[in-house]
This record gives C-alpha cells, sequence and structure tokens, in this order.
C-alpha cells in the first residue's frame, strides 16, 4: 500500500507536460478549438442573457473551428490573464481585443496580416471644448484598467488618469462629471456616438486620432512557423481581402475601420 | 469522560432587546429600498429614453447572475471543507510537543495567515497545470478546483488558530486530570479535550466561513466566471451605466441573504457556549 503510495506521488511529481509540437494536428484530434475571448467589451465579446458570449469576435472564432471542422469552446479571459493561459496550453488561440505591441511578440506569437486596427481618442462633453490633446493636461481623464494606451497618454500628455475596471464604470463616471473626458478606441466612441442613445446626445469625439494600434489573434510563439500559423495567416488574409470583417462591423454596429478597407484595397490589387 | 458543564463564569449575554431588533429590521429594510430606490432611478432614465425597462432587464439577467452566485457558494463550501481538513491537523500540531513539528506547523501557519488571499490565488492559479497527464490519462483541473485550493490555504491557517485557542481555552486542571488517570497525550485530546473544545470552535469557524464567501468574490479575479463576473459582464452587455447601481445591489443582496442568517447563529451559538463554560 505504502510502495502503491510513493509510486502515484512519484507519477504525480514527474508529469510532463506533454503538448504534441503541432497544434493543428492536436486540435483536430482533440476535435475542440479553445479559444480566449472577451465577455465584457461590447460589441466584440459579450453576455446574452442566457450566459452565451456574442459578438464580433465570437463569430471570428467560430469561423475558424468551422473551417478546422472541430468544436469551438469558448473561455473568457482577462488582459492580466490571456497570454499565460495561450503558454499553459489551456486556449490555443486569443481572439480578444489583443493590442499587437512588440513586448508581447517576445512573449506570444501575432497572427499577420492583423485583422484589425484602432486608434485612440476621447469622449467628451461638447461644452469642455477640448481642442487638442495638450488641453488634458493635469485634468481629470477616465479610462479602462489594461489598455494599452493608457501608458502612452499620460506620458505624453500628462492628464490625471482615473482607472476603472470595466468600460460601463468610466462611461458611468463620465455622465456623471467625474472626468473631463474618457480616453477610448476611436471606433468604440464613434458606435457610442451613432448609438442613437440620447444620453450621448451633448458628446463629441474631439480630438484627432492617435497611436493607430494593430489588434492581432494570438498563438503560442512555437506555433508561428508551424501549419497552425500557417493556416490561421491563411484565413486572415481572406477576411481582409474579402471585407469579411467589414461586414462583421456592420453587423455588430461599430464604425467602419479605416485600417480594414485600406487592407482591402491593397490585397486586391496585386 | 463526557464533558460535565462546570461553574458558570461568564454572564449569558443579553437576549436582544427591542432597540437591537429594531436596528436589524432597519439594516434590511434599507438594503430592500436601495435596490428599489435604484432601480426606480434606472427605470426612469429608461422611461425618459424610451428603452425597455430597468426592472425588465434586471430581471431578464436574474438567474444567469444567481448562478453565478451559486458557483461563489459552491466553493466557498468546498474550500471551508478542505481548509478544515487540512487545518485540524494543522492546528494540532501546533500544540504538538515534538520541537520540529510544532515549528513545521507554526511556519506554514504564520505563512498562511499573513499573506494576502488574492496573492496565493494568482499563484495558485498560475502553478498548477490547467490538465494534469497520469501516465496516458489526461485529468482536468478546472479552474474553479484551483481556487478551492487557493482559497482552502489560508482557510487552513485560520482554522488552526482557531483550534489552537479552542483547545488552550479548556482550563488545565482537565489536563492535569487526564493525566493522573493515565490517559495518554492522544487520549487527552481526542477524548476529553477536543470534544469541549469543538464546541467554542464552532462559532469562530463560522465566522470564518461567512469571511470565506464573501471573499470569493475574489475569484472573479482570476477569471472565474462567479457572481461578480457575471454581473460586470451583465452590465457590460446592456451598456447601461445607469444599471450599474442596482444590479450591483442585487448580487449584494444575494450575498447578504446567505451570510446574514449565518451572522445570526452564530451569535446565538456564541451565547449557549458562553453559558456552558
Amino acid at each position: 500500500m505504502k510502495r502503491l503510495l510513493v509510486v502515484a506521488l512519484l507519477l504525480l511529481t514527474a508529469v510532463v507536460p506533454a503538448r504534441a509540437q503541432d497544434s493543428l494536428a492536436a486540435i483536430k484530434q482533440k476535435g475542440v478549438l479553445t479559444v480566449g475571448v472577451k465577455n465584457d467589451y461590447r460589441p466584440w465579446g459579450f453576455l446574452d442573457p442566457s450566459g452565451k458570449i456574442v459578438g464580433l469576435e465570437i463569430d471570428l472564432a467560430s469561423e475558424v473551428a468551422d473551417r478546422l471542422g472541430v468544436k469551438l469552446e469558448m473561455i473568457p479571459v482577462t488582459a492580466a490573464n490571456r497570454m499565460e493561459f495561450l503558454r499553459q496550453g489551456r486556449i490555443d488561440l486569443i481572439i480578444a481585443t489583443l493590442g499587437d505591441t512588440a513586448d508581447r511578440r517576445k512573449v506570444i506569437g501575432m497572427v499577420e496580416p492583423n485583422y484589425y486596427a484602432g486608434a485612440t481618442n476621447v469622449l467628451a462633453l461638447k461644452s469642455s471644448r477640448l481642442k487638442s490633446w495638450t488641453d488634458l493636461k493635469d485634468r481629470k481623464v477616465c479610462a479602462v484598467q489594461g489598455a494599452y494606451y493608457n501608458r502612452r497618454v499620460s506620458q505624453l500628455y500628462g492628464p490625471k488618469m482615473v482607472v476603472f475596471p470595466a468600460v460601463p464604470d468610466a462611461l458611468n463616471a463620465l455622465s456623471a462629471g467625474n472626468c473631463v473626458a474618457f480616453l477610448f478606441d476611436n471606433t468604440l466612441i464613434v458606435s457610442t456616438l451613432t448609438s442613437g442613445d440620447p444620453k450621448w446626445a451633448g458628446y463629441e469625439m474631439p480630438l484627432v486620432s492617435e497611436d493607430p494600434q494593430l489588434w492581432a489573434i494570438g498563438i503560442r510563439l512555437e506555433d508561428v512557423d508551424g501549419p497552425f500559423g500557417k493556416f490561421m495567416t491563411q484565413i486572415s488574409t481572406e477576411w481582409l481581402k474579402t471585407g469579411h470583417i467589414i461586414a462583421l462591423e456592420r453587423k455588430w454596429g461599430i464604425a467602419p475601420s479605416p485600417y480594414l478597407l485600406e487592407q482591402q484595397k491593397k490585397l486586391s490589387t496585386p | 469522560m463526557t464533558a460535565r458543564p462546570l461553574a458558570v463564569l461568564l454572564p449569558p449575554r443579553p437576549e436582544p432587546t427591542a432597540p437591537r431588533l429594531l436596528a436589524q429590521t432597519w439594516l434590511l429594510a434599507a438594503l430592500v429600498l436601495a435596490l428599489c430606490a435604484g432601480t426606480a432611478w434606472a427605470q426612469a432614465v429608461a422611461q425618459q429614453t424610451g428603452r425597455p425597462g430597468a426592472l425588465a432587464i434586471m430581471l431578464r439577467w436574474a438567474p444567469l447572475i444567481t448562478s453565478g452566485f451559486l458557483l461563489n457558494v459552491m466553493v466557498s463550501v468546498l474550500a471551508m471543507a478542505l481548509g478544515t481538513l487540512l487545518g485540524l491537523p494543522l492546528g494540532l500540531s501546533l500544540i504538538a510537543r515534538t520541537r520540529p513539528l510544532r515549528l513545521l506547523g507554526w511556519g506554514m501557519t504564520q505563512f498562511f495567515r499573513n499573506v494576502p488571499w488574492l496573492v496565493l490565488l494568482f499563484y495558485i492559479m498560475f502553478l498548477l497545470p490547467f490538465e494534469l497527464h497520469l501516465g496516458g490519462l489526461v485529468l482536468p483541473v478546472p479552474a474553479w478546483f484551483k481556487a478551492v485550493i487557493g482559497l482552502a490555504l489560508p482557510v487552513s491557517a485560520n482554522v488552526a488558530e482557531i483550534v489552537r485557542g479552542g483547545m488552550q481555552s479548556i482550563p488545565e486542571p482537565q489536563w492535569s486530570a487526564a493525566d493522573s488517570l493515565a490517559f495518554t497525550r492522544w487520549q487527552t485530546i481526542s477524548r476529553i479535550i477536543l470534544p469541549q473544545a469543538l464546541r467554542r470552535m464552532l462559532p469562530p469557524w463560522m465566522n470564518l466561513y461567512a469571511i470565506l464567501t464573501m471573499a470569493t468574490t475574489l475569484i472573479s479575479v482570476i477569471g472565474i466566471q462567479d457572481g461578480l463576473t457575471l454581473t460586470r459582464a451583465a452590465i457590460a452587455a446592456e451598456s447601461r451605466p445607469e444599471l450599474m447601481v442596482p444590479m450591483y445591489i442585487f448580487l449584494l443582496l444575494l450575498f447578504f441573504a446567505y451570510c446574514y442568517p449565518i451572522a445570526r447563529l452564530t451569535l446565538a451559538l456564541e451565547r449557549r457556549v458562553q453559558v456552558r463554560i
């Protein structure tokens, strides 16, 4: 009995994460594609009341699964844990508003061409008369935790950043007058302004959008040059070329992104 | 052998007086009122803008948020069970006569009692693999299970202190009497001291459970779909900032409804234990 216990313990400690070299084959063998997605970022990935995750990025994820002929499993991730989950092998893909930065490229692989690009702007009351980014100096600016543009803006323009865990909290603070502007992604600001909600009637996007930031689908570093990376590149190219993501933007009420139009033009004229 | 009640040393806690009962009623009323007021306000805002009412939206999301809350309850129950299972021997080690054992128990207790729960959770989350390979067998390790382990560790250290305190609160003559009757150390602990101490350990143990239950919302930070995560996701999905207050109050009331009876029961038990000293 004791010997059995020792053997069991040895087995437990000697566990080596036996990951197949080729993720594509592994996914097909499992029959499941596991994707890390957002569930609190409307309209990219959010919950419906039945608990199902829906949104633009969810459409993309299910398309990848369909092409592979496997089932889709979605795991809600946050900015803090998504890269770790990918490295651990808990998820196979990140499609979760992931900004493509040099720092992150050291840790995970980014699928090229990038499927989306945003830029930074602010949502503010028309009456606060913001003219340029430098007007933000020493004034309170609401922002969302973990957004890539927070650091750059606070270093360049020196606003007093008030950071919230999620978008609704920050919007709430803005409409309560706790800050002069809300620092956010420009396409989502446009969507908010054009949503027809009278609450935002007195608001505008006053500045010139800055710092275009590419978004990427994240894969493990060792997959970048493997079959899985090639497969994802092929899908991503196709999405951009056929205007698939532009159509999805329309479906989910997102303002058209100049990046997508430009890419489509570039890819369809060889 | 059985624990005879000793002389009453402390006066019994007075029964709740009318003002206290009144205060409790007020507290409850204030909470419910806050929910109603928040909902009514959101409803008013909704009516101005001619969109579905806040009440309808709350009702739509209530089942999902409640299911998330039930996950919190499940995690709390499992973490408490595991923590108690580990904490009992740990507490006994604190009064062990062998010095190395005592030191080991002391070290573990101090460590797990004095590190932030959230940091421990993060640690366990990333330390444990998401699946175990045992030979050809692949055992998945779900995130909630990791959360249970992460919370059980600090719980076990706190239980250990409760066990130690409870046993040391038993008057010294009980030990010497057992000694003079030639009970072994183990017999003394298991048959004389523990049975008496258990009754005194129960109230602080339940207190710890109530605290643990409220602390389970920490697991939302490590990406588990608990009540808090789902409430946030619901708020994000509606993109209606005015719903934030009523939604959070709804979740708060769920926790309150669960924890408040435990607190009441703890007080009642404390009163009984005190009389029986």
